[in-house]
């Protein structure tokens, strides 16, 4: 127990330095921008499988560091290295940081777990639990003043066709 | 006709119990598989209410086996984001629900009408409101296209030969036999196709509802990182491509359509789930 409270001091300490601390890999090759967008100037081409330490996000952009140098590359490039679940103490200390402590193998808060096709077949119709779910429904008025609440703006954007 | 099948449904929703007799039965399944086919093959006729009797009835047993997380704050937030978000697609009047079911999976669900349920595994991954909307938006994806309709008919679950009615189940056995056992339909895989045309939707309505696109993207990055033999994500990488393939396909189609869009992210708004 002490270990944790330990442990997580330690992550809300080094909270800002542990985001730097992700790393990742290139998924194919795109270029490396000195700013986050496309017309920015390109510093250095990165290769499939260059190793990057992920420093900054912006919208669809990642600022990266590699050995070729730094700069602002296309988060879908990147491949990020497992940081956030497995075993170790980097991904105990992430976890923790983002509030996800207890998430999978530590404590197991529900009794249910590893949610399977023989659970669900088996799975009974429950009346009461549906009209529950179904109470908690927003309208879409009240949707609409929950998103102006947060500064959400509706704005057309077409559908993407599928990739050739 | 239109009138009649409605007529009929009501009926069978609210007497289950008092209704053996064949022909109603029959008719009742008749209308169902004409319905599925019309929605499947691009009918006219398409049908929301046949629709949420399906969908209905799939929530309910999903429910069955796993309760919702018992937060009222929670179901109410994931609503309205979900709301919003689906108000974005060409189906915004449908009656959305959606939730937070109490499983340490990470998983989410999608029946046809509308029903939307992502496990508590899964939300205490996310670090934003616009990652859950983008979560949202991806089996809002699938309901729109009506993707697990057409499993419905391609996996012959619509059996209407048998006369085979199973009992106990509760809801209503006439619809529990067209969607075959329990909550089985939302475990199936569909179309790898299907995944990733739910993606490309997921970021688009994200993007339409005032949020970073980037949303779903920053969760399957996340999601890809899980060992493939870990329980709480087995079924999901059982039913899914890579998280990995689903990231490549999406940058190929997002390409560089999204540059200069900026959207909010609202990572103080999320509502944070009790550990």
């Amino acid at each position: 127990m002490k270990t944790i409270r330990w442990g997580f001091t330690l992550a809300v300490l080094l909270s800002g330095a542990l985001h730097a601390a992700e790393s990742g890999t290139a998924l194919k090759s795109d270029d490396l921008k000195a700013e986050p967008f496309r017309d920015a100037k390109t510093v250095v081409m990165l290769a499939a499988g260059d190793k990057v330490d992920i420093l900054n996000k912006d919208g669809g952009w990642l600022q990266v560091k590699s050995a070729k140098g730094k700069g602002w590359v296309r988060m879908l490039s990147i491949r990020k290295s497992d940081a956030r679940k497995g075993s170790g103490n980097a991904s105990g200390l992430l976890a923790l940081s983002s509030g996800r402590a207890g998430t999978g193998k530590v404590v197991a808060t529900t009794g249910i777990r590893g949610l399977n096709e023989e659970e669900l077949k088996a799975a009974k119709f429950n009346e009461a639990e549906l009209k529950r779910a179904e109470s908690y429904a927003s309208s879409k008025p009240e949707a609409a003043k929950f998103a102006a609440s947060g500064k959400l703006v509706a704005r057309p954007f077409d559908y993407l066709p599928a990739p050739k | 006709m239109k009138c009649k099948t409605l007529w009929i449904l009501v009926l069978a929703l609210c007497s289950t119990t008092v209704w053996g007799a064949n022909p109603f039965e029959q008719e009742l399944l008749k209308t169902l598989k004409q319905g599925v086919q019309q929605q499947v093959t691009g009918g006219t006729a398409t049908s929301i209410e046949e629709e949420t009797v399906i969908g209905r009835q799939v929530a309910g047993n999903l429910l069955g086996a796993v309760p919702l997380v018992k937060d009222a704050k929670l179901q109410k937030y994931i609503n309205n984001v979900g709301r919003w978000v689906a108000s974005q697609s060409e189906r915004s009047n449908f009656e959305w629900r959606f939730g937070v079911i109490d499983s340490n999976d990470v998983n989410a669900f999608a029946a046809p009408g509308g029903y939307i349920f992502v496990t508590r595994g899964l939300y205490r991954l996310l670090q934003s409101e616009a990652e859950l909307a983008g979560v949202l938006a991806h089996e809002v994806g699938h309901v729109i296209r009506q993707h697990h309709l057409k499993i419905l008919q391609q996996s012959k679950l619509i059996d209407l030969g048998s006369k085979v009615v199973t009992k106990n189940v509760g809801g209503n056995d006439k619809v529990q036999n067209l969607i075959g056992s329990g909550a089985e339909i939302v475990s199936r895989s569909l179309d790898k196709d299907a995944e990733f045309e739910a993606d490309r939707i997921a970021v688009v309505l994200a993007t339409r509802s005032g949020y970073d696109a980037f949303g779903l993207p920053t969760v399957l990055q996340q999601i890809g990182h899980f060992a493939k033999d870990d329980g709480d994500i087995a079924l999901l990488f059982k039913t899914h491509p890579h998280p990995d393939d689903r990231l490549g396909k999406l940058g190929s189609a997002m390409g560089e359509r999204f540059d200069g869009v900026k959207g909010k992210t609202l990572e103080k708004r999320l509502y944070r789930v009790k550990p």
